[in-house]
């Protein structure tokens, strides 16, 4: 893994981080990440000198030995944290673009359409005109994809 | 015959739900929003009309990320659970919480500009090492000490409770 750091966060910017530099990218397809991330795998960057820059993490002991970070307040799986590390959520970086997972954790527990989904029917850009008539009328409240002086930000429409 | 019903809820098991109706257009998410939202590189989403989605136990917790949208999540475990647009008819559930993902298969992708560029490659990584041959027992005892609420609905919950 190259550059960095790399920051990132929830989903309503309440709580961002930093890692100096990042490790391994898996997806660990486990039923336990599946379950904690509502998904199909877990994926996951090994953290290295994290930081807490703004608010903090509430955890759940997934088992004895993982507790599992989150925000409280918009629900963004953010952490899996054992006695030997931290791995971070890959898509609550700024630029997930950068943890490209090189290893696939758990294989055997994997959902049996997963190896599929990346050849699943697109639907073409202006093919369909109600989602672009909503996509037109959304006001994100997303927190932007990079560090902010001050949250939150002044006034939510 | 019997009335459908699909069940789910949170890693914690604060939250369940249960669908009395089939599926409609399960299908993932790549859109930014969504994979803010769930940590990830999509979201993995299916409807029912919102009359037939009924939480069973607990409360889910609701962020506002955008002004049509409201998405639901444990507030105890954070796991990410419902996409509802405000004032739709159907409300949209993440296909991992289901207590049977399996039976949820995705048909379409949607929000294909900000889909990882190596979102292909995922399928053809190397897959042999697994948790238990990777950290020797280190599954094993997460499985043994495992806090995760199981794949169906329960009596009770905390689970401490009914001891």
């Amino acid at each position: 893994m190259t550059g960095g750091p790399h920051s990132g966060g929830c989903q309503c910017g309440a709580v961002r981080f930093r890692a100096e530099r990042l490790g391994r990218a898996s997806v660990c397809h486990c039923r336990m990440c599946q379950k904690a991330f509502g998904a199909f795998y877990g994926p996951l960057v090994t953290g290295h000198g994290v930081t807490w820059t703004r608010g903090a993490l509430k955890r759940f002991a997934s088992s004895n030995l993982v507790r599992r970070g989150f925000c409280g307040d918009c629900g963004t799986p953010l952490t899996y944290e054992h006695d030997g590390g931290i791995e971070l959520a890959i898509g609550a970086f700024d630029d997930p673009s950068a943890a490209a997972p090189t290893l696939q954790v758990n294989p055997r527990e994997r959902q049996p359409f997963t190896d599929g989904i990346p050849g699943l029917p697109m639907r073409a850009p202006g093919s369909e005109p109600r989602q672009e008539d909503f996509r037109n009328r959304v006001i994100s409240h997303q927190h932007p994809d990079h560090d902010t002086e001050a949250w939150p930000p002044g006034g939510l429409i | 015959m019997a009335e459908m019903r699909i069940t789910g809820g949170c890693q914690c098991g604060a939250v369940r739900y249960a669908l009395h109706a089939a599926l409609e257009d399960p299908h993932i998410c790549h859109c930014r929003m969504c994979q803010k939202a769930f940590g990830s590189f999509f979201a993995p989403l299916g409807s029912v009309p919102l009359a037939r989605f009924e939480v069973t136990r607990g409360t889910i917790a609701t962020f506002l990320s955008s002004d049509p949208t409201e998405r639901g999540f444990c507030r105890d475990c954070g796991t990410p659970l419902t996409f509802h647009h405000v004032g739709n008819a159907h409300i949209s559930v993440a296909l991992g919480s289901l207590d049977d993902p399996a039976s949820a298969r995705p048909g379409r992708q949607y929000g294909l500009e900000a889909r990882m560029p190596w979102f292909a490659a995922l399928p053809v990584l190397a897959g042999e090492t697994t948790t238990e041959e990777e950290m020797g027992g280190f599954a094993a005892r997460i499985a043994s000490t495992s806090h995760q609420h199981p794949d169906h609905d329960t009596a009770w919950w905390p689970p401490e409770a009914g001891r």
